[in-house]
């Protein structure tokens, strides 16, 4: 027992909380998309269900897998991996935005070559553009008062990435653009500053609208949830199976893999996969699963508390809030709070590429809360950092 | 206050923030749940989504000449949903519309379709169909052309809802032995028995169920691909099967009989070039196919005389006998233990050979043999059964292959007088199918084939399965037995049963048989008449077997009633069959003597031409490389010449088919009018003159 616990403590460092909530999610997520995905099994594998359970499985391991290799890593190594990978994304965006796979009228994936898996850039690029912000704020506390030498540098980067993601993922780009000014916020930028954001944050929505593939699509889905909300007749499609999917779960659900509505609902396994568990598992399950979140944003908000760095602080704060944020947003779209977006419930959702990259935002929110990879100096440099902390 | 406790305290506050708003889910769900539940629980039960089979485009089957026997056509039916078009489009087309519609199925005016289309969207009713009648693919493809139609299934809420339809070109020809499918997927014949090849697999699409039951498909398209069904190639001949069920339709007509089967079988191969089921309609008028007696269970039946042959077959490897050895049938009548064997003909046939005793199809003396011979151990005969391969059912393609039945020596139902009795052709059962392979058999100097329907299965070009002739038997009989059976058969038409159908154009080989039929367990005066042999004679290329049931009339005998039958058809196909046929074959060589008369094709393109000329052997040479031609020349020699019409001229376009004319015409950039059938005699600009562009060109064809 003795030897497990200190192998346990040696090879899983950081808050044995968000480990455990993580973990928890992640088996309820296997559960969950091997219920959802019986109707795509037998649509397009020929009724074999158990070959989105082994594909689901084995994504949710290997994003597992990479969040404990993300959680070794001194956490200061990512402020400069954060912003190479930035760099990096606006091309790859660019190129997708052109030449990606079309998928639901729309180019947000492309192919890695050699591997030939299918990968979302618009992952990597909101994952290093939360990551490479929270060192431009670190890095700049001293005078973050300042328009030029701070804030211009910092809303440039964040304008270009999501102008971009907007172009062809309008829900996307707008929930990283909410939680950029959210960060900043936490950062101390002044509130004057990020007034100017939501303006130019307008101005970019409504360029992307008009220019970009999808502005029709997010237009009319915007449209259909204001009118559904007098007329019964005009709620879309989706959120009346949605709805139907809630109402019949009741308190405390039909039970694990009944659920009925996943015949109708569409993409039961991801957009609406919370819709599917409120049926299987109730108000109770919902509860709990908005519970687990909410836990998870309360242990990332700790490691501010007890981190010494604003760096660590900032970088922990800002993926938290990036990952429940998202699932927030997703789960009130599957109960009628919000417009359809589209977006996959981080964690749960079966979704391929995009969990390895929720594993990595976990593994870097569990490397700062490690404590041990702190540094005395002020948000150091980049390049310094990673010469330093090899053997941490 | 220091940066730390800045960033911390912001946190804080923005985490109360979210965790506040975070509320507002469970209360939704609370709403939902309580507040609106039974509204969306009354839903759930009212609206249904399924997904439901979308269902493949079935294979056709096909005859061994290429002809369509069964086809799949789609059709379709058209319906809205009114709800779909928006307000702009919807004003701006529907009056358009409806004047389509109305002018397509000019069953209402324009003014009802409109105000039906308008009614519907105003009670926001989802699904309409426009027009029961289903309409066809090309009008289908039209329609999408049509105001708010064109918008499609999303845009413009049309639904086009396929349907298929099973087609015979042929109509009833060989309806049995394609057979048919119902919706339980019980049916018969090849639709039947190859229905996992023909039906391909089901797409699914997601449907909504509508009021009265309705399944509307909820998108454009399936989720799931249908793939379309297999090919079936049978082995069967449209003009064989012609012939065979005009002639066995005319004969039951005639003799008013309950029913009638025939089968023609190609020797070499066992394949069924025609199979005809024919009964008594219920009504009483006419006969159509409802059973296949050939194969099927209750076909099966006391073979009666047929079945001799197989009596003289273990007789002579028993070399038991010789041919012309005298039996003696006496009055016609031997009395075996307590029953009394009686001959056709009263007042019997006295003292005959064995080979007149089988050509006059004597009971007396077929059973007497038998008995004499194998009476002590009536297995060592039943084993000869066996050996020919009867005892057990063929496997046929067909399901529903009536199984051989054979009493066992020893067994309970064994009499004394079992094995003279089963000698010829009574106490046992056998289908049309079993009796007929037995002949071709014979036919085919002792190798049994397999019945084959169907030879292959495939799409396009690419066979998935194919089925070769298959041997049930190598060698049923020595070779000396088959030689002698040959005779013996040929004898029956030369002197016995069948005379009557002696020609002197080519011999057929053949055994009449009349089993007297049990009704209510005793034989009565209605008969199962059969004749089944095999034709020409001296090298046999079809076997045939033609059964009638309970002729009426007179003359009730096989003899009379089904060997005719088998002349009429098995004339019909010499007649057809050039390789059968000497006299035409003599025709032939006499026309290829006199030298051909060269073919009349004047111009065309050159690689084409070679290709024809080369199949029929006709030294002409076209231009090397030079994509049309011109031929020149009389009947007895051809020359290809260069048509050059790649000049900037009129081109020479006389001779050619209309086909390659307005290719030709056409990418020059004339335009073509064009008057009767056949290749171009005249065309009004002269070849060679210079080309005005769009200028229009009258063709003359004769």
């Amino acid at each position: 027992m003795n030897h497990l616990k200190a192998w346990i403590d040696e090879h899983f460092k950081g808050d044995p909380i968000i480990w455990a909530i993580v973990i928890l999610l992640s088996l309820f997520s296997i559960l969950v998309v091997y219920s959802a995905t019986g109707t795509l099994a037998y649509k397009t594998a020929g009724g074999n269900t158990e070959l989105y359970l082994f594909r689901h499985s084995f994504l949710v391991f290997l994003s597992l897998f990479v969040m404990w290799l993300a959680h070794k890593m001194p956490y200061r190594k990512y402020a400069l991996y954060a912003r190479l990978f930035m760099y990096l994304s606006i091309p790859l965006l660019i190129f997708t935005y052109f030449f990606g796979s079309n998928i639901n009228e729309a180019n947000r994936w492309l192919t890695i070559p050699v591997i030939n898996q299918a990968f979302q850039p618009s992952d990597l690029a909101k994952l290093s553009l939360i990551a490479a912000l929270a060192a431009m704020l670190a890095k700049r506390q001293k005078n973050i008062k300042d328009f030029t030498g701070t804030f211009l540098p910092i809303i440039l980067s964040i304008g270009v990435i999501c102008a971009l993601i907007g172009m062809a993922n309008m829900s996307t780009a707008i929930l990283l653009l909410m939680t950029c000014l959210l960060i900043m916020f936490i950062g101390r930028v002044p509130v004057k500053h990020l007034a100017l954001v939501v303006m130019i944050g307008v101005m970019g929505l409504t360029v992307a609208v008009f220019a970009g593939q999808r502005g029709e699509t997010f237009w009319s889905r915007i449209e259909a949830f204001w009118e559904s909300k007098d007329d019964d007749s005009k709620i879309p499609f989706q959120a009346e199976q949605s709805y139907i999917a809630i109402a019949t779960g009741g308190i405390t659900g039909k039970g694990p893999g009944n659920s009925e509505q996943r015949n109708s609902l569409p993409h039961p396994y991801s957009d609406f996969i919370y819709s599917i568990i409120i049926e299987e598992y109730g108000l109770v399950g919902g509860a709990t699963v908005l519970f687990l979140y909410l836990a998870l944003l309360y242990r990332g908000m700790r490691i501010v508390v007890n981190s010494n760095k604003a760096f660590g602080g900032l970088l922990s704060a800002g993926l938290s809030f990036a990952l429940v944020i998202q699932a927030l947003v997703n789960m009130a779209v599957a109960v009628g709070l919000g417009p359809i977006t589209g977006l996959p419930l981080p964690l749960l959702s079966m979704g391929g590429t995009s969990l390895v990259f929720t594993g990595t935002a976990l593994g870097i929110i569990l490397s700062v809360s490690r404590g041990d990879h702190q540094d005395e100096a002020t948000a150091p440099e980049p390049s310094r950092v990673s010469n330093r902390l090899r053997t941490a | 206050m220091n940066i730390k406790r800045s960033i911390v305290l912001r946190v804080r506050v923005v985490f109360i923030l979210v965790a506040l708003a975070a509320c507002a889910i469970p209360y939704k769900i609370a709403v939902v749940q309580f507040k609106e539940g039974e509204k969306w629980i009354a839903k759930a039960e009212q609206v249904n989504f399924q997904y439901r089979e979308v269902p493949a485009t079935r294979g056709n089957i096909y005859a061994s000449d290429g002809s369509l026997l069964a086809t799949s056509l789609p059709f379709y039916r058209v319906a809205i949903d009114p709800t779909i078009v928006k307000e702009s489009k919807y004003k701006a087309g529907i009056d358009s519309l409806s004047r389509f519609l109305s002018a397509f199925y000019k069953d209402k005016s324009a003014t009802a379709y409109k105000r039906m289309i308008n009614d519907a969207r105003l009670d926001k009713k989802r699904y309409l169909i426009l027009n029961r009648k289903q309409i066809g693919y090309q009008d289908m493809q039209k329609m999408t052309s049509w105001p708010i139609f064109r918008d499609g299934r999303l845009g413009g809420g049309v639904i086009f809802e396929k349907v298929e339809k099973r087609y015979r070109p042929f109509n009833s020809l060989a309806s049995r032995t394609v057979g048919f499918l119902n919706e339980d997927e019980y049916g018969a014949g090849i639709e039947y028995s190859f229905n996992n090849y023909l039906k391909g697999k089901d797409g699914k699409a997601l449907f909504q169920r509508l009021a009265g039951g309705v399944w509307k498909p909820m998108f454009d398209a399936e989720d799931i691909k249908p793939e379309n069904g297999y090919d079936v190639y049978t082995t069967l001949d449209v003009n064989i099967q012609d012939v065979a069920e005009t002639a066995l339709r005319r004969q039951l007509t005639d003799r008013d009989a309950a029913f009638g089967s025939v089968i023609v079988m190609e020797v070499k191969t066992g394949h069924i070039k025609a199979m005809s089921n024919l009964q008594r309609n219920k009504s009483g008028v006419g006969y159509s196919e409802s059973y296949n007696y050939a194969v099927g269970d209750i076909g099966s039946t006391e073979p009666g005389s047929t079945f001799k042959l197989l009596s003289m077959l273990a007789l002579l490897e028993e070399n038991k006998i010789r041919l012309e050895e005298k039996i003696e049938t006496g009055n016609g009548a031997h009395r075996f233990y307590n029953q009394t064997m009686y001959d056709a003909k009263n007042g019997g046939y006295g003292t005959i050979t064995i080979r007149e005793a089988f050509e006059k199809s004597s009971n007396v003396a077929i059973s007497k043999l038998v008995d004499m011979h194998f009476g002590s151990s009536p297995s060592k005969f039943m084993a000869y059964i066996d050996k020919v391969g009867l005892a057990e059912p063929f496997n046929l393609q067909l399901a529903g292959e009536g199984k051989p039945f054979f009493k066992k020596p020893g067994s309970k139902t064994w009499y004394g007088t079992s094995l003279p009795w089963i000698s010829i052709g009574y106490e046992s059962k056998l289908n049309p199918i079993h009796t007929l392979s037995l002949y071709n058999a014979v036919a085919n100097g002792g190798t049994m084939m397999k019945p084959i329907f169907v030879q292959g299965v495939g799409q396009g070009n690419t066979l998935v399965e194919t089925y070769k002739p298959e041997i049930i038997r190598k060698q049923i009989a020595s070779e000396r037995t088959i030689k002698a059976l040959q005779e013996l058969l040929e004898g029956v038409v030369l002197r016995g049963t069948a005379k009557n159908i002696l020609n002197p154009n080519y011999k057929i080989a053949g055994k009449t048989g009349t089993a007297q039929k049990i009704v209510n367990g005793r034989y009565v005066e209605t008969y199962y008449t059969s004749f089944a042999g095999y034709f020409p004679a001296d090298r046999p290329k079809y076997s045939m077997i033609v059964v009638i049931d309970s002729p009426k009339g007179f003359a009730a005998y096989g003899g009379d009633v089904s060997a005719p039958v088998f002349k009429e058809i098995a004339d019909r196909i010499y007649a057809l069959d050039m390789e059968l046929n000497p006299i035409n074959q003599s025709k032939i060589l006499q026309a290829e003597n006199q030298g051909p008369a060269l073919p009349f094709i004047k111009a065309g393109k050159g690689e084409e031409l070679q290709g024809i000329f080369e199949e029929l052997h006709i030294q002409a040479k076209a231009p090397a490389a030079e994509e049309w031609v011109k031929t020149t020349g009389d009947s007895q020699k051809l020359n290809l010449a260069i048509n050059e019409t790649d000049k900037p001229v009129v081109p020479d376009v006389s001779g050619m088919p209309l086909r390659d004319a307005l290719f030709i015409l056409e990418n020059k950039g004339l335009k073509v009018n064009y008057n009767g059938k056949g290749r171009v005699i005249e065309q009004s600009l002269t070849p060679g003159s210079q080309l005005t562009p769009n200028a229009t060109i009258n063709l003359v064809l004769g």
